[in-house]
């Protein structure tokens, strides 16, 4: 009986646990988020380390990115283009490019990747340095691993996931322009002008507004659970993972959350 | 520090650990495999909080400590990891620079020199610009070497200095470390797997096992100490037995 009773349970004792491994991990990542903002007030930012992540997160990022926003951008318009031809609305197919890009396509794709590229990175560095007990190094030299390691990650993410986001959604633009002209035979200037003429600087903001969102939660998450490695080496690959879909996950659903509110 | 206990779930890494430091002296550290070294110099280092106890570090009661007074204690101590704990992403020489950018107000034209004269200390003068992944273990221990004492604290700890080195590196990481010691009058406590090695040079050893001192003195009082485990884990009989 207890043995049934215990295979009944089995399931539920699961989902409790999962339930609870949520609650700990995102009680976890608030007071983290609370003690990098603790630093804020006064500003504790170590500018070399900001210059650092800034140079390696952006510069190493950005060929990946402009390549795949490009193929995006061409991609999206030549699965249009049938239904274009069909329906005759040239002119709305730099209208339909730009709203899609900027306001969705863009911020998630651009995010999808920079979790992948940086935020993966971040998770590794971060934990093979809690690993190898560069942390304890700093905090035995009376260096706080958040003012000098976290801090400066975290706004290196949102500034560069925003100026990436910028030069994602502009590149996609491009290829779609391009591809425009050389499929549908839709001159650049007419693409241009159903962009001008129908999308509206909101529709970028939006976009921009979340990239925002989404390079927080990346770099919270990244942060995170780079921080709380533990298990030695092969715990440094189940941080990365968790915290890539942990990302994902988050990048969704506040994009849902953002679009409901604001969009 | 007095009555210190630590534990870890339901091991005790400490039960009640008393140890005193005279100012100055090469305080050794040994005992077998998990008789708690580790836990009691970051205790001392304030990189763990005892569970019961005080610990006094310069003055100072590091269990009483707020974590930012506590960050001031840990910036007059240097400390030297059992995994050397260098900076991957930076050179030798910013390595050993960065106690002096972050805890002393010098120009880079005075660090450059500071960290020049403290590798050449450490036999690795000209090594600024090499990155740590290109150095042998003991290279690296002497990076370390030269990062925890270069900004001349009054306490420095060697969490295991030798380990994973051969005997003849080894011995000349512990006459560097000696010869540290020596130059600056600071306070050092090493702790080490290699009895044999770090007996010779330490001014006073502890002798620890399952949590506890054994002993705590001048090395020649322990040969003759009434606990017959002071005198067996010298000499080598009890490491030979486990």
């Amino acid at each position: 009986m207890s043995r049934m009773g215990d295979a009944a349970l089995a399931p539920v004792r699961s989902v409790g646990r999962s339930f609870t491994d949520i609650a700990l991990q995102t009680g976890g990542i608030a007071v983290l988020a609370l003690q990098i903002l603790r630093r804020f007030f006064p500003p504790d930012i170590d500018m070399r380390e900001l210059r650092r992540n800034l140079y390696n997160m952006g510069n190493r990022s950005v060929v990946i990115v402009a390549i795949s926003s490009f193929f995006v951008g061409i991609t999206m318009v030549v699965q249009a283009t049938i239904l274009v031809q069909e329906l005759g609305a040239y002119s709305l197919v730099g209208w339909g490019s730009a709203y899609i890009v900027l306001r969705e396509l863009g911020p998630v794709f651009v995010a999808l990747m920079f979790s992948g590229r940086v935020g993966a990175n971040n998770t590794a560095d971060l934990a093979t340095m809690v690993v190898t007990e560069q942390v304890d190094g700093l905090r035995a030299l009376g260096i706080d691993p958040i003012s000098f390691l976290i801090v400066p990650r975290v706004l290196a993410m949102i500034v560069m996931c925003f100026t990436l986001t910028v030069i994602g959604d502009a590149v996609a633009l491009g290829g779609a322009a391009i591809i425009a002209d050389r499929m549908l035979s839709i001159d650049i200037y007419v693409f241009w002008k159903g962009v001008r003429d129908l999308v509206h600087m909101w529709d970028m903001w939006l976009g921009l507004v979340k990239s925002v969102g989404f390079s927080v939660i990346i770099a919270m998450s990244s942060c995170y659970y780079g921080l709380n490695v533990s298990g030695g080496a092969p715990g440094v690959g189940r941080a990365v993972n968790a915290s890539v879909v942990t990302s994902a996950v988050g990048i969704f659903i506040s994009d849902y959350i953002i679009t409901f509110l604001i969009g | 520090m007095t009555r210190v206990e630590k534990r870890f779930g339901r091991t005790w890494a400490l039960r009640g650990t008393d140890l005193t430091v005279p100012e100055g002296c090469f305080q050794g550290i040994v005992g077998p495999g998990a008789a708690g070294k580790s836990v009691l110099v970051r205790i001392v280092a304030g990189l763990m909080r005892p569970d019961s106890g005080s610990v006094t570090v310069l003055g100072e009661d590091v269990t009483q400590l707020g974590e930012v007074a506590l960050q001031k204690v840990r910036s007059s101590i240097g400390m030297l990891f059992q995994g050397n704990a260098l900076f991957d992403y930076m050179t030798v020489g910013e390595n050993v620079a960065f106690p002096l950018r972050r805890l002393m107000r010098l120009t880079e034209e005075e660090i450059r020199e500071r960290v020049a004269e403290r590798l050449a200390r450490v036999g690795l003068g000209g090594f600024e610009d090499r990155i740590p992944a290109s150095l042998s273990g003991g290279q690296k221990k002497r990076v370390g070497i030269a990062r925890a004492t270069i900004a001349h604290q009054p306490l420095i700890i060697y969490d295991d200095p030798t380990a994973g080195l051969d005997p003849v590196t080894a011995s000349k990481i512990f006459e560097i470390l000696k010869a540290e010691q020596s130059g600056s009058g600071a306070t050092v406590v090493a702790i080490s797997s290699d009895v044999d090695s770090l007996v010779k040079y330490t001014d006073r050893i502890a002798i620890m096992d399952k949590g506890l001192v054994h002993f705590c003195g001048p090395l020649s009082d322990a040969y003759t100490h009434e606990d017959p485990f002071v005198p067996a884990f010298l000499s080598g009989e009890y490491r030979r037995s486990a």
